[in-house]
């Protein structure tokens, strides 16, 4: 209180410093949560049907002269029956990646012929593993990023989002009920 | 540049900014693979999932899991895996009891929560289940769930897959 007026000291750039620390606790924080909250193994799903039995009446539109696929897997090989297809018959694959792609390029040109035919029939050998079951499903079901799109001409919206994504959206099961 | 002084009247100095750099690329990786999944889910330990190319992401929790020793309802065990099949005495007509008889009680819940709300041809929507199975089984133990869940009314399968790429 002496009344003198105080100097104001002039601040060098050797005087400035940046207060790092709160910088380093958000960052700790982020970096706990986002690798309590990380999930690093990513998991899809293959959606399939199996058969049942119902009292329905038939549905109209198939007839014995439409569009019929059937797909027969062992651990020997892949066969593809198209019946009133437009295509060969029957046609056998390996049972491994590089068949399972030549399966996927025969089916796009099944599709490309048939477009109102989304269904598939998956027959399994017991004997063959989950593993080459997925492979095989992923050949029947997923369009590949160079196919076209397969929507039937009288889909519905939900039916046009899934045929985006699908080459054949719906796989059944068949062989569950053989015993 | 954090800096502290001793009682000598030394300054010492850590050097913070290689842990910066260090958390900045750490953040950067997390929220680069963070996921955006629906459903945020931990495969079981004892579950190898086969990979798959499918872009469709898991919607729900499994309610059946087949680890490489035993069959889960719900997180119940309700039967063993021997040699990659249930014991003879689990079986009937080709489907597992145990499992069919947890399923029924499953459709009945389902039914009775869902029977006001759900049309008949959203049937199939309501009677799907999501299965969580090794990738060392063979189909004929998945064709003796499926057919166990097929007598308990359920007709749509999600089978969990690894995504490939992600």
């Amino acid at each position: 209180m002496a009344g003198g007026k105080k100097k104001k000291k002039k601040l060098g750039y050797r005087d400035i410093s940046l207060n790092i620390m709160p910088f380093i606790d958000v960052f700790s924080l982020l970096n706990t949560f986002l690798l309590m909250s990380a999930v690093f193994l990513s998991v899809g799903i293959i959606e399939v049907q199996i058969p049942f039995l119902t009292s329905a009446p038939p549905d109209k539109k198939q007839d014995d002269k439409s569009c019929s696929v059937k797909i027969d897997m062992s651990k020997e090989t892949f066969e593809v029956t198209a019946d009133n297809c437009g295509v060969e018959t029957s046609k056998k694959f390996r049972p491994d990646k590089a068949g399972a792609d030549e399966m996927h390029a025969h089916l796009v040109n099944i599709r490309k012929q048939n477009l109102d035919t989304d269904k598939v029939q998956f027959f399994t050998e017991d004997d063959v593993i989950w593993k080459d079951v997925a492979m095989a499903l992923d050949a029947i079901k997923l369009r590949g990023p160079k196919d076209p799109v397969f929507v039937k001409k009288d889909a519905t919206d939900a039916e046009r989002a899934v045929g985006s994504d699908a080459l054949f959206p719906k796989v059944v099961m068949a062989s569950v009920i053989l015993k | 540049m954090a800096s502290v002084n001793t009682d000598s009247g030394d300054s010492l100095e850590l050097n913070l900014m290689p842990m910066l750099d260090i958390f900045s690329i750490l953040i950067t990786f997390l929220l680069m693979s963070y996921s955006t999944d629906p459903v945020s889910y931990d495969v079981n330990a004892g579950v190898t999932l086969p990979e798959s190319m499918t872009t469709v992401t898991l919607d729900e929790l499994p309610s059946i899991k087949v680890t490489k020793s035993e069959i889960l309802v719900n997180d119940k065990k309700v039967a063993t895996v021997i040699g990659g099949d249930v014991p003879e005495k689990d079986r009937a007509q080709g489907a597992i009891m145990p499992v069919f008889k947890e399923l029924e009680k499953l459709a009945e819940a389902n039914k009775r929560a869902l029977r006001a709300r759900v049309a008949e041809r959203d049937k199939s929507k309501i009677f799907a289940l999501t299965m969580e199975m090794d990738r060392s089984h063979t189909f004929k133990l998945m064709k003796r769930i499926m057919l166990s869940a097929q007598q308990a009314e359920f007709i749509t399968f999600k089978l969990m897959v690894a995504r490939e790429g992600e």
